[in-house]
């Protein structure tokens, strides 16, 4: 069951300003994987989908979980004020890259050393990091049918109501 | 598990200066994915992780134990999948309360200061290790190795025949071989759950009688725990000079006595590390090293302190009943008598609780108290000014402990205080087992 409400433009706009991300997929026997996002955008065929950048040797047993049943978990998290989402899906899968994913890339990156260099993280580091050849990038697709705040503190973790304020 | 990726290589990723991922499923296959606070290193097959609040990973992880943990490596950007099962809660004890001193200093670290409460520790079994392929930085240049270090410092420790010796020689080597600059050596004072200051360097004062209680800051968790406790990143309630302020505020008179000692320790230290001293099952001493600079003190620098203080408690243990031949040369005696015209120093002692103040200026308390009393009394009365210690340790005035008398650990205290303290009072050693009274000032004892 999706909803075509749950990305509100206001938490499209949240997610998509290039925040720290990580995402997870759970296999048939029950045990979770993760890696870390290199981006994320509005699909332009879909308002109520995002796709997110990841690095496809680094995202291997991600995006094995993901064939078997599509279900998806992805945290963003911004690293200056630690506002956090967790946003869920069911429908995730693989689809190709377009030049405009390639695209973002760059100035994803660019904006994560920036907001990193103001905890103190040094630039080489978050380069290193978020290092990803443009053959390896690869595409997730999926339409977010939950979303939950998840900035540190007694309320992270609780369902928002659809089209409520972000934490 | 990869014998070269082991958690014992990967430690520098588990000391919570970036935060890792950590991913669960729930019973129906939902995965959920969070931001972990704190991963910590527990043995080489296990970790701990901080559990803070009730939320979906915690419901997840005690219906489906199986998570994974993506850490990275803070120098080389390195990242790891952890595959690791939950076991088990700890919501007490020294593992417990390493988490907690560790977490307040990563809370301070990222701003979360009084966001961050522990509930627990959850400690994981790590089933697999992978390295996740990617770039990453050259490792940082290596630091001068620790193990030469420990060796050097172990040899000259090993030679030392008086306790005194000893503690002056583990000052000296942790400054020129560890680089630690700024040290105490408290001594654990069981029966009063307390510790005092015995020995210490870097700081404007000596801090020498200056006291501790069990539970209190970094030094006193770890003397109650009997664990060691490290905190790289700035933590304002586990810092000494703020333990110290909240036991005076407890209003203790005890506590308030020793507000006339000048303590040392930095104000807002930025590393912070203190190792139990023991000697069997038995606290001896807390040794405590602390600095200005955040993450000073690394997992390497825990265990070679560790296995150092694991030498060093044996050591002072056999050196306090004299057990080995103290052949440092005794001072000589060449005193003048005091000045008989000069007026007399007012020595007041308590015998409520062994406090002794020097004209109103409060000295010391309890044990080292109340041998300064007995010394000044048998000088005044009998002229003596060496004494035994063979016939202090059988002295009731002392009131020491019968099992565990730690008469050498209360001499050095007393001598360390009054050359903090006075010109005019003083206690030196005069030959194996000896020790004399010097005074350069005629003295009147008072006694209530």
């Amino acid at each position: 069951m999706t909803s075509p409400t749950v990305l509100t433009p206001a938490l499209a706009d949240f997610v998509t300003s290039h925040l720290s991300i990580h995402l997870a997929a759970s296999d048939d026997r029950g045990i979770a994987t993760l890696v870390r996002g290199l981006g994320c955008r509005r699909d332009p065929a879909a308002t109520n989908r995002l796709r997110l950048l990841i690095a496809a040797p680094q995202a291997e047993p991600v995006l094995r979980a993901l064939t078997t049943n599509g279900r998806i978990a992805v945290v963003f998290s911004e690293p200056e004020s630690h506002r956090t989402v967790q946003l869920k899906g069911r429908d995730a899968h693989r689809v190709e890259r377009d030049p405009d994913d390639t695209a973002l890339l760059a100035p994803y990156i660019n904006t994560l050393v920036a907001r990193l260099a103001t905890v103190g993280t040094p630039e080489a580091f978050v380069r290193a990091l978020l290092h990803c050849p443009t053959e390896a990038l690869c595409i997730v697709r999926f339409t977010p049918d939950e979303v939950f705040g998840q900035t540190p503190g007694p309320q992270a973790g609780q369902r928002l109501a659809t089209g409520s304020a972000l934490p | 598990m990869n014998p070269e990726l082991s958690l014992d290589t990967l430690r520098s990723c588990l000391e919570g200066i970036l935060p890792a991922g950590l991913a669960t499923c729930a019973p129906d296959g939902t995965p959920n994915v969070t931001y972990v606070s704190q991963l910590m290193y527990v043995d080489p097959e296990h970790v701990a992780l901080s559990f803070q609040f009730f939320n979906k990973t915690r419901e997840n992880i005690l219906a489906n134990p199986h998570a994974t943990v993506l850490m990275m490596d803070p120098d080389t950007a390195a990242r790891y999948r952890l595959s690791i099962r939950y076991l088990r809660t700890e919501t007490a004890g020294p593992l417990f309360e390493r988490m907690k001193a560790t977490l307040a200093g990563i809370a301070s670290h990222t701003g979360m200061t009084g966001v961050f409460r522990l509930r627990g520790a959850d400690i994981y079994r790590v089933l697999a290790i992978e390295a996740v392929p990617g770039h990453s930085l050259p490792p940082p240049v290596a630091r001068a190795p620790l193990l030469p270090a420990l060796r050097r410092s172990v040899d000259a420790l090993s030679a030392c025949r008086s306790l005194e010796h000893l503690i002056d020689t583990l000052t000296m080597r942790l400054e020129r071989h560890f680089g630690i600059d700024h040290q105490m050596l408290l001594m654990a004072d069981d029966a009063a759950q307390r510790l005092y200051i015995m020995a210490s360097r870097g700081y404007a004062s000596s801090g020498a009688g200056a006291e501790v209680r069990y539970g209190v800051g970094v030094i006193g968790v770890a003397a109650r725990e009997q664990t060691p406790i490290r905190i790289i990143f700035p933590a304002a309630e586990y810092a000494y000079s703020r333990a110290i302020r909240e036991q005076l505020e407890g209003g203790e008179l005890a506590g308030q006595l020793e507000a006339g000692i000048p303590l040392p320790g930095l104000p807002e230290p930025s590393s912070q590390l203190a190792v139990p001293v023991r000697a069997g099952d038995r606290l001896i001493a807390v040794l405590y090293v602390e600095s200005a600079q955040q993450c000073r003190f690394d997992y390497d620098m825990e265990d070679a302190l560790v296995a150092l203080c694991a030498m060093l408690g044996p050591c002072m243990c056999a050196l306090q009943g004299d057990a080995l031949e103290d052949d440092s040369p005794a001072a000589a005696h060449d005193h003048p008598a005091p000045d008989a015209t000069a007026e007399p120093l007012r020595v007041h002692y308590f015998g409520r609780d062994g406090s002794v103040f020097l004209d109103d200026h409060y000295l010391i308390k309890g044990v080292a108290g109340s041998i300064l009393r007995a010394l000044l009394e048998d000088h005044l009365a009998q002229g003596r000014s060496e004494f035994s210690k063979r016939e202090m340790r059988l002295d009731p005035r002392l009131r020491l402990p019968e099992v565990v008398d730690n008469l050498d650990a209360r001499l050095i205290l007393l001598s360390r205080r009054l050359a903090d303290r006075s010109t005019e009072v003083r206690i030196e050693k005069a030959g194996r087992g000896r020790i004399r009274l010097v005074l350069t000032r005629p003295v009147v004892l008072i006694t209530d």
